[in-house]
């Protein structure tokens, strides 16, 4: 029976727009000559005053979110505006009763992402450690343990990169590099106790987690993407290579991210396809189904680790 | 059946990978993988086949007896035509 198999993940929302030395050499070239980080540091630089009530036409009431051509709104039902224009930096309206623990967190999630993407960038929902100058990112829904995994990796000598947003210059498909985390690395109560990071102060009133020190430090630098693995739970430790039409169903990120990218490209359907099936192409991807049992993560955390390690670096 | 199976581009929108082809369904955003035998005939749907000759073309690259894969071929381009990827079905 010929195949036509419809790939899980693949219902895509209606947009409303859319080493040796010489390898050493090289990474240090893009560690240190590269564009993007200082450039989203400017970009993301703060005045306060009010912001647009619309937005291309748009009303942007409290809870709207909108990017359209270079600029980018954000209202907030909790009495936050952010207001991004290229070249302009952010404009950060904060009502009186808005708490004032927030404006980081919309800084650095949504606004940053949108900024990103305004310049090209692509803001994927991984975390990712280093090993050998090149990233190691992991991603999945929120929840299925990402940053977890990220700072536990740490105490087997892989560096912090980024948490919870990755940073992607997509530029040259076949060469996808990872810009540094802007974000802190946030931890729930559990994940501290398993990871041994040292905890940091709560992120907000409303939000259980903790800041948290990366066990294995941060590492601040631009570095090629090696691999991309789906957290998965399940009752066995097993690495799957993903192949065929899933590698590009699985980069179909639902995420804010990917839709504020696509809105930023001006992509149609289509586009994002296309895009899509460029860089789905040229990242190595993986599966790894694991069980979510405390008495385990130290095991698989090595485990990991070992298999990064392994990696030929070519 | 004499009518040309013919592709609707305006449809889809398809991309190759790992030896899949992969379609998006550019109304709905869904999309689909083909492997095996369904990579193999999708760009045999050329406008230059109806689908008795692409059933007798699959019979003899494939050593088989028409009668014997036609049920078989009949699904495939059901799921085409269904999905809006193709006329003349």
């Amino acid at each position: 029976m010929p195949d036509f198999l419809p790939l899980a993940g693949g219902a895509w929302p209606q947009l409303t727009r859319a080493a040796g030395a010489g390898m050493a050499h090289a990474m240090s070239e893009v560690a240190h000559s590269h564009p993007g980080p200082a450039l989203l540091a400017h970009e993301a630089r703060v005045t306060y005053g009010p912001v647009p009530r619309e937005l291309a036409g748009q009303a942007m009431p409290p809870g709207s979110m909108l990017l359209e051509g270079e600029q980018f709104l954000l209202r907030t039902m909790t009495g936050y505006g952010l207001y991004y224009r290229k070249g302009a930096g952010v404009t950060v309206e904060r009502d009186a009763g808005a708490d004032p623990v927030e404006e980081s967190l919309w800084l650095n999630g949504s606004t940053y992402a949108a900024i990103a993407a305004i310049h090209g960038y692509l803001p994927f929902h991984a975390s990712a450690v280093v090993w050998q100058g090149r990233a190691y990112a992991f991603t999945g829904p929120s929840g299925a343990g990402k940053s977890t995994l990220a700072a536990a990796l740490g105490r087997h000598g892989l560096p912090l990169l980024c948490d919870d947003t990755m940073v992607l210059d997509v530029a040259d498909p076949a060469r996808i590099l990872c810009l540094p985390g802007h974000k802190r690395l946030k931890l729930t109560e559990h994940a501290l106790a398993l990871t041994g990071a040292q905890r940091e102060e709560k992120v907000a009133p409303m939000v259980d987690k903790h800041y948290a020190k990366p066990p294995g430090g941060i590492l601040r630098e631009v570095v090629p993407l090696a691999r991309l693995t789906f957290l998965e739970e399940g009752e066995g430790v097993q690495f799957a290579p993903i192949t065929g039409g899933d590698r590009i169903a699985r980069l179909n990120d639902d995420h804010y991210t990917g839709e504020l990218y696509s809105m930023a490209c001006g992509d149609g359907l289509a586009e994002r396809f296309a895009r899509i099936a460029r860089i789905a192409g040229h990242v190595r991807k993986d599966r790894l189904t694991r069980p979510r049992d405390p008495a385990q993560f130290d095991e698989i955390a090595a485990m990991i680790a070992a298999r990064i390690k392994a990696e030929p670096s070519s | 059946m004499t009518e040309p199976l013919v592709k609707r581009p305006a449809a889809f929108s398809e991309t190759a990978i790992d030896g899949e082809v992969v379609l998006l369904n550019l109304a709905d955003g869904t999309f689909f993988s083909l492997t095996g035998t369904a990579a193999e005939i999708w760009p045999l749907i050329d406008g230059s086949r109806t689908r008795d000759t692409l059933l007798a073309d699959l019979a003899e690259s494939h050593g088989e007896e028409p009668a014997a894969i036609a049920a078989e071929l009949d699904v495939f381009l059901a799921q085409l035509a269904g999905a809006g990827f193709v006329s003349g079905v």
